[in-house]
């Protein structure tokens, strides 16, 4: 475990010398304060953000992977993963570890700048709180799910910019495919109730209400077991080529 | 403490490993010799774990590289070809994270890493930036984190790469200084710097070991071995007719120099004939100014044997084709 730990805190320190971490944490707040700005913060609007959540789980498709491009594929690049795969520990313990370090970045982006505002809506009105924590939650467990597959992706390819992409084409089949299809006229109703279950954005629609339900809980856990244990799997065949 | 049975490695079509065994012995320094893509770093990463072989096994202390990977792999301290490191951290903050993964509890890390970058020649280095330092540098800091730990085994593929004079001669003696406490392997194609580390040398060539032994060894084993030059003032022709009837001479080249005759003298069986062909010089009363034994270096035995290799190489490929 402090192995594990060892490497989420390596990753995190890392991830704030790149500027690209900056740049993302800046790119977020702006679109965020433009979305809330714009859809939310209007004489008359009800003080809430939800419409603010729902634009900002578009948001995250494209900054999430720009976080966790380079989180194995720098490794692969620059030869460091040698030194990393023969310390007595386990493939897993590297992408959890990894992970876990993103996410502590993940958690301060999302955070801060819904801290702030929170403050504007109390400021200004008297907000209810309960809709904007659970929309919080939901929103960290969303980017949690992203960065699960950004590890993957970034597992199976060197070059960054294959991992970013990558990321995002897997996320649109979550989110895009998954809108469009169970709508087709070829889909019966209990596949198209199935696939609609698979979806990112009605499963996060939940939260942004205000219900915790254990099942959403189970989609988004599942989802980053699953794809962590590919990129453990990734980081496995490695070995083997 | 090392020991390799029967590796084999396939890439694909390439055999890069083709029946490797070796045994090496705690407490001492063992060099692979052999020309690039010889299988060197292919068989350092398979004791270490990196890859698994195609078949054949490695064992550390022991332990099976790829069924114990956990007990293997903290016996070793490694440095990978081309000392990857991470840039933007600290030299003692990266000691420190090696530290971590290798589980060593904070006062025992503290410790060691003082005691390594003192050993390294670190001292001075040890808030610098890893991506600020020169090339020998970077090689201490791959240096030191495969010592950190005081691991039994210390498995290092090419440490003087890219080096300046000084440097190698540093860390050949930081080497020299860890032999007994430790059990080293040295991968190179560095031919000098082998011959004056290593107590033994492995020669690899095509995945295969084609020669293996002390240094001295070796260098007897060379085609004709040892020669005899020997500088009289005599005719060549008495010289080339008195030596060429001695015993255990095989032949005798002779070249005039004035009243001077240059001899060289190819001993039958690598013997060493100085004394024999002394007394010869005495009894004859021949004035003699030079005697001297020439051995082949280390590096034409080492390119004689790995041509020889690779002509078998392009034969088995054409064979096989």
């Amino acid at each position: 475990m402090t192995q594990t730990i060892a490497i989420a805190r390596r990753e995190l320190t890392s991830l704030f010398c790149s500027p690209i971490a900056y740049v993302v944490l800046g790119l977020f707040g702006l679109g965020l304060a433009l979305i809330f700005f714009g859809f939310s913060f209007a004489p008359g609007m009800p003080a809430e953000l939800r419409d603010t959540y729902t634009w900002t789980v578009w948001l995250l498709i494209f900054l999430v992977p720009a976080i966790s491009m380079r989180l194995v594929s720098e490794e692969l690049r620059s030869g460091t993963i040698e030194p990393l795969m023969t310390a007595p520990l386990s493939d897993a313990q590297v992408i959890v570890g990894k992970w876990i370090g993103a996410m502590g970045f993940v958690l301060a982006l999302l955070i801060l700048p819904t801290v702030v505002l929170m403050i504007v809506l109390e400021s200004n009105a008297s907000p209810d709180y309960g809709p904007m924590l659970t929309g919080l939650l939901g929103l960290i467990l969303v980017a949690g799910f992203y960065l699960s597959i950004g590890t993957f992706a970034s597992a199976v390819t060197r070059n960054q910019i294959i991992a970013f992409l990558l990321t995002i084409f897997i996320i649109s089949l979550f989110t895009l495919a998954l809108y469009f299809l169970p709508r087709a006229s070829f889909v019966s109703p209990d596949l198209s109730k199935a696939l609609s279950y698979m979806n990112v954005n009605n499963q996060f629609e939940d939260f942004s209400k205000g219900l915790i339900d254990t099942g959403n809980f189970v989609y988004f856990f599942s989802g980053i077991a699953l794809f962590l244990f590919f990129a453990i799997k990734a980081l496995e065949v490695r070995r083997w080529w | 403490m090392i020991k390799a049975r029967n590796l084999v490695k396939w890439f694909g079509p390439t055999l890069a490993v083709d029946h490797l065994s070796f045994t090496i012995d705690a407490g001492r320094i063992v060099g692979f010799l052999g020309p690039n893509g010889a299988g060197k770093s292919t068989t350092l990463r398979i004791l270490t774990g990196f890859i698994p072989p195609t078949s054949g096994q490695a064992t550390i202390a022991g332990f099976d590289a790829m069924k114990q990977p956990a007990e293997a792999r903290s016996r070793i301290g490694y440095l990978p070809e081309s000392t990857p490191l991470y840039g933007e951290m600290r030299v003692e903050e990266y000691l420190d994270y090696r530290g971590r993964l290798m589980k060593m509890p904070r006062d025992d890390r503290r410790k060691r890493i003082g005691v390594v970058c003192d050993r390294c020649g670190l001292a001075h280095l040890r808030r610098r930036l890893v991506g600020q330092l020169s090339k020998g540098n970077r090689q201490r800091v791959g240096i030191a984190q495969a010592l950190l730990h005081n691991p039994k085994v210390l498995i290092l593929d090419e440490p003087t790469a890219g080096l300046d004079p000084t440097q190698i001669t540093h860390v050949r003696q930081l080497i020299r200084d860890l032999k007994g406490s430790h059990t080293i392997l040295i991968s190179s194609h560095i031919l000098p710097e082998i011959e004056k580390t290593a107590d033994d040398v492995v020669i690899i060539a095509g995945g295969r070991i084609v020669a293996q032994g002390t240094p001295d060894e070796l260098r007897e084993n060379v085609a004709g071995g040892s020669q005899v030059v020997v500088e009289v003032k005599a005719s060549a022709e008495s010289v080339r007719n008195v030596f060429t009837r001695a015993a255990s001479v095989d032949r005798v080249e002779v070249t005039a120099d004035g009243p001077w005759s240059r001899a060289t003298v190819t001993p039958r069986d690598g013997q060493d004939i100085r004394e024999s062909l002394g007394s010869i010089v005495a009894s004859n009363g021949w004035t003699i100014r030079e005697m001297s034994r020439h051995t082949r270096s280390l590096e034409e035995y080492f390119i004689e044997i790995t041509a020889r290799q690779d002509q078998a190489g392009t034969v088995a490929e054409a064979g096989a084709a």
